[in-house]
């Protein structure tokens, strides 16, 4: 394996983790698929887009086009994409889960649902932005830095070190902090946690806000690779769900495992020359099949028997 | 004597079933109360319904001359965690526990109010001291401990929360007999003034003669105060 297979497979690892992660968490902890997770990531790029517009020229007139620049124009964009990953997560709570959240059969409810914010929101983004792709300002530069002898795209590297940073950051805060213990004891087992006197209903926002924060990180950072357009979430959508479904439903290290696995696997077979990228989808697919075959609860999954008498 | 808990006219149950039949049930500050019947008979009912956590119920619930009671038309467990923090605490059967926690982030949950979270390794010291076999577990994961730590770690993690009312649901069940002793002594051993404690229990014998009252249950209806009860 060539290091830029290599290198290739971590940054697509790093950004399908984020939006596997995001899934794994929220169906552990909310008991929700969530659909509209595409919709959340293209919704972000567009809002990062229309704040590029606007900081751009701001940017430049307050810091010339130097290094500063440059830096102040990445912070804008990471938060930009943060933020609104962050507002539509709170849309997906208001919209999907606090009006059905007591109704029987609420993981199948809550996936219709989340499937229909997810159709509207690519309309909408279609009806106000049109089809066109739009590219998102450059935020980690284009050259290449050189590691150990290796050069790394910036693009990539930035992608790499960021996603790995906020992971870090997350699963420490789910871990030492007491909004963190809310939501791991939420995941682990709901009626204790509301017996601990932890309310579910208002415990589940911070969780849609965190997982949609981070499927609008991913989406900025897979932006610097490809264009902003309306369907841009479907993909990731899709692999970030499969994903989650490789790694376990509800754990983090099998989804961080699988987007890993999934990562190199998409970043060999298109490099292997008589393969390329139209076997892609089709080895992932397979890949994901024969481990769900041989191991149903994925890779990490431990937590199903205390999820499943919450919808029963 | 202050009244800590008063029931009037409960009935519950879940979807068509009728569990408990307009129950009339109060609990004085200082008392520890057995609630003994066989299984089936509605003392886990009659002990979720305080917590707002069965399917449905009507009748009125004074905690401290507050009502939490009452029929509601929202989902089972929204109002218990508000419950919780007016000063109930229930160990339910079968434990509730976080198998992915240790032991300390376990107990850390009782103490998840803004309040108690300062204070939380006080509190947690003050639960090992009741349960010492816990010191020595306080990083092990909770899934991996032995059915009795479990217990002490589910009672521990309601002792933890500032309750004036203990729920404990069969604190003996699956357990072996000494360490479901074990368990019971510590639970008695509890300080009572300014608060009260319900325990459950199947078997008589284990609370006879460390109980202030016990009343019986039977086809979810309370039969009468045993009162004092002395077997030997």
């Amino acid at each position: 394996m060539s290091t830029v297979t290599l290198i290739h497979g971590l940054n697509l690892a790093a950004i399908y983790g984020l939006m596997a992660i995001g899934i794994s968490i929220l169906w552990s902890s909310v008991g929700m698929i969530n659909m509209a997770h595409g919709a959340t990531f293209a919704a972000s790029g567009y809002a990062a887009w229309q704040v590029s517009l606007i900081a751009q020229p701001l940017i430049a007139a307050w810091l010339g086009t130097g290094l500063d620049a440059s830096i102040a124009m990445g912070a804008t964009m990471i938060a930009s994409g943060l933020g609104a990953g962050a507002i539509f997560g709170g849309l997906i709570f208001l919209l999907a889960y606090l009006p059905i959240h007591e109704k029987a059969n609420f993981a199948v409810r809550s996936l219709i649902v989340t499937l229909a914010i997810n159709l509207a929101t690519v309309q909408l983004l279609l009806y106000f932005f049109g089809p066109r792709q739009r590219a998102l300002p450059k935020i980690f530069g284009l050259g290449r830095t050189e590691i150990l002898g290796i050069p790394i795209r910036n693009d990539q590297l930035g992608t790499i070190v960021a996603t790995a940073l906020l992971m870090l950051v997350v699963v420490i805060w789910l871990k030492r902090s007491r909004k963190g213990l809310e939501i791991t004891a939420m995941m682990q087992n709901p009626e204790g946690a509301v017996l601990s006197g932890i309310s579910v209903r208002w415990t589940a926002l911070p969780v849609t806000m965190l997982t949609g924060a981070l499927a609008g990180l991913a989406a900025i950072l897979l932006s610097q690779t490809v264009f902003v357009s309306p369907t841009a979430g479907a993909l990731p959508l899709i692999k970030g769900l499969t994903i989650a479904l490789l790694g376990g439903l509800g754990s983090i290290p099998g989804a961080i495992m699988g987007a890993i696995l999934i990562g190199f696997l998409e970043a060999i077979v298109g490099s292997i020359s008589f393969l390329g990228q139209r076997y892609v989808l089709f080895s992932q697919f397979l890949f994901i099949i024969t481990v769900l075959i041989i191991r149903p609860r994925g890779l990490g999954g431990l937590l199903d028997q205390t999820r499943e008498s919450r919808n029963a | 004597m202050h009244e800590i808990l008063k029931i009037e006219g409960l009935s519950a149950g879940y979807g068509p079933l009728r569990v408990l039949h307009e129950i009339d049930f109060s609990v004085q500050e200082g008392e520890r109360i057995g609630l003994v019947g066989l299984n089936g008979h509605g003392k886990s009912t009659l002990m979720r319904s305080v917590m707002s956590l069965v399917g449905w119920q009507n009748g009125s619930i004074r905690f401290k001359g507050q009502e939490i009671g009452g029929a509601r038309s929202t989902g089972a467990g929204r109002r218990t965690h508000a419950i919780v923090q007016l000063g109930v605490a229930l160990t339910p059967q079968g434990d509730a526990i976080f198998p992915g926690m240790t032991v300390a982030q376990h107990l850390d949950c009782g103490a998840h109010s803004k309040l108690a979270w300062r204070q939380r390794a006080q509190r947690r010291d003050a639960v090992m001291d009741i349960f010492p076999p816990l010191r020595k577990l306080e990083s092990a994961l909770v899934g991996t401990l032995s059915g009795g730590e479990r217990r002490m770690v589910s009672v521990g993690r309601a002792l933890m929360t500032e309750a004036s009312l203990y729920l404990i649901d069969e604190p003996s069940l699956g357990l072996a007999p000494k360490i479901s002793k074990a368990v019971l002594e510590a639970l008695f051993a509890l300080p009572k003034a300014g608060k009260a404690m319900v325990i459950a229990e199947q078997n008589v014998a284990l609370l006879a003669g460390r109980v202030d009252r016990m009343v019986g249950m039977h086809a979810g209806r309370l039969r009468g105060d045993v009162g004092h009860v002395a077997l030997s």
